[in-house]
């Protein structure tokens, strides 16, 4: 069978974050650093609920009440003149 | 800059209700929504009730939106949120046009989509359930010729009954193949037992069928042990939850999927696969609150699992524990379109509250509570069986937080 994505952007596959976490038992955070998943141009739009589930599936941990990936502004692709402030002020 | 009174973020039936509530109290309010139209997922839905009245979503969004209009409300679409920030006891809410000041924040941005992750599932052609949804109700476009929904869950049966309606032609709904991400969608016990525990509220023939086996373990089980190989047909369309989508094949896009039968614990029956010519996918793996924005202002989460996951910390009165913020409608928990739109008024009274601190704006608030509460109890559509556990959860953490 082939392989499942789960990161789109970065083309994580399944069996890459299995292979992490049977060596490392990461952290949500070491996870995403050590396969660059959920750090595409999308912002983890899509698979940040399919990597908290693979992580908490495969280490069997229950989840935890803090979001495991932290949230991070600008929750949409935005463009630096916009963070910049010169598309803002009325 | 103009100080709003209240910015409101997500124009759906939470968003808009709450916006009529602070109008009527005569405050200073902007909707915003990333959409090009006002109404959130209400612009989607259409369903027939138990009692063969039918629910339509695009009516019940035109009503919330002229109501809004005819007060006056400042509404904006096509305008993305993308942070809120604290500043002196107020807000900044940062878009991808300019800033808009607020002394309170609602935030009420709905729900998204899980995906079940199976080989295949990134080829074109493949979609969530909700795109097909806004694709065929909203945008009206065919979104193919011959389809297969991956995922059998209340979304599902809803959606795709409204694609038949349209006119599309669909295989099945069958359960993705088991991986470490489908997990209990992919498991015909665990979705047997779901979908039974809210069968009696579903306008769909497949969840009445489920109803039947409601009360028993062992009930669902024989279900499921001799459940036919054919599946159950709702609408002419049949429900699987013996057989699984192994995977979606194709070069270019979508051409087939591979099914296989499973066993009642969801492994692989070996020598059953079959491949079947489609030409569109739909994933419906669920739902979970949309909260983004609630992190990023700083609003504690609590993991509440029948909430549908991670759920900003709040109150009946849709308080957070950050001043002046505020949630409503499907970023505190998967629910129907009404009890979304009924959280939303207590949210707006909840502002208009603070703002003017009128003692009969308090006795307002506590009946738009209880019609919240009115409005659960009789649903017709339910997410997950154990809501009003969740609901408790949720309202006791609040608690802990001001206490503690
Ligand atoms: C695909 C799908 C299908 C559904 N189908 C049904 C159904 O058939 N029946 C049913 O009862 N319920 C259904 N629901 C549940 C649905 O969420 C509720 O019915 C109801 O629409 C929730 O209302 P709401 O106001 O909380 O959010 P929504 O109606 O989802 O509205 C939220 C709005 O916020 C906007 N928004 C989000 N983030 C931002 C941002 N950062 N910046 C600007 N705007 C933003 C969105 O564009 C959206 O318009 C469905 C949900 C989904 C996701």
């Amino acid at each position: 069978m082939r392989d499942v994505i789960i990161c789109r952007c970065e083309e994580v596959t399944l069996s890459q974050l299995e292979e992490i976490i049977k060596h490392h038992d990461p952290s949500a955070r070491e996870l995403k650093l050590r396969t660059r998943a959920g750090m595409g141009i999308c912002g983890g739009k899509t698979c940040r609920p399919l990597l908290d589930k693979v992580l908490q599936k495969l280490t069997d941990k229950p989840p935890t009440d803090d979001i495991p990936l932290k949230v991070q502004p600008p929750v949409r692709p935005t463009s630096l003149a916009q963070l910049g402030g010169s598309g803002d002020e009325t | 800059m103009q100080k709003h009174d209240a910015v409101i973020i997500g124009a759906g039936p939470a968003g808009l209700n709450a916006a009529i509530a602070l109008r009527k109290h005569d405050l200073n309010v902007l909707v915003i929504d990333e959409f090009p139209h006002l109404g959130g997922r209400l612009l989607g839905q259409l369903h027939e009730e138990p009692n063969g009245e039918w629910w339509n979503g695009i009516k019940e969004a035109e009503k919330l939106v002229n109501e809004a209009k005819a007060l006056n409300t400042e509404m904006l679409t096509n305008v993305s949120v993308h942070h809120i920030q604290r500043k002196d006891g107020a807000f900044v809410v940062h878009t991808n046009r300019k800033n808009y000041e607020a002394k309170n924040v609602l935030i009420a941005t709905g729900a998204a989509e899980t995906a079940n992750p199976i080989p295949g599932w990134t080829l074109p052609g493949v979609m969530t359930i909700g795109a097909a949804q806004v694709m065929t109700n909203v945008h009206r476009v065919r979104v193919g010729e011959k389809g297969i929904v991956i995922g059998v869950n209340v979304l599902a049966a809803a959606i795709a009954r409204e694609l038949l309606l349209a006119g599309i032609r669909l295989h099945s709904l069958a359960l993705p193949i088991n991986n470490a991400v489908t997990d209990e969608q992919s498991h015909p016990k665990m979705v047997m037992e779901r979908l039974s525990r809210i069968a009696h509220l579903a306008p769909s023939p497949l969840l009445r069928f489920g109803g039947k086996f409601a009360k028993y373990k062992w009930a669902q089980n024989i279900a499921v042990s001799f459940y036919p190989k054919k599946g159950i047909n709702m609408w002419d369309v049949p429900i699987h939850l013996r057989k699984a989508v192994k995977e979606i094949n194709g070069t270019e896009q979508v051409e087939s999927v591979t099914m296989v039968d499973i066993t009642k614990d969801g492994e692989i029956i070996p020598g059953t696969e079959e491949e079947i010519p489609v030409d569109f996918v739909c994933i419906a793996g669920g739902l979970y609150p949309l909260a983004e924005l609630a992190a990023v202002v700083g609003v504690p989460f609590k993991y509440v699992e029948p909430l549908g996951g991670h759920v900003p910390v709040h109150n009946e009165k849709m308080e957070t524990p950050v001043e002046g913020v505020y949630v409503a409608g499907n970023i505190t928990g998967i629910e129907s379109a009404k009890v979304a739109r009924a959280q939303g008024k207590v949210a707006g009274l909840s502002i208009a509250f603070r703002m003017k601190k009128d003692a009969a704006i308090q006795k307002e608030i506590e009946k738009a509570m209880d019609e919240v509460k009115t409005t659960r109890d009789n649903a017709t559509i339910q997410f997950h069986p154990e809501i009003a556990r969740g609901r408790d959860d949720i309202h006791a953490q609040f608690n802990k937080y001001l206490n503690g």
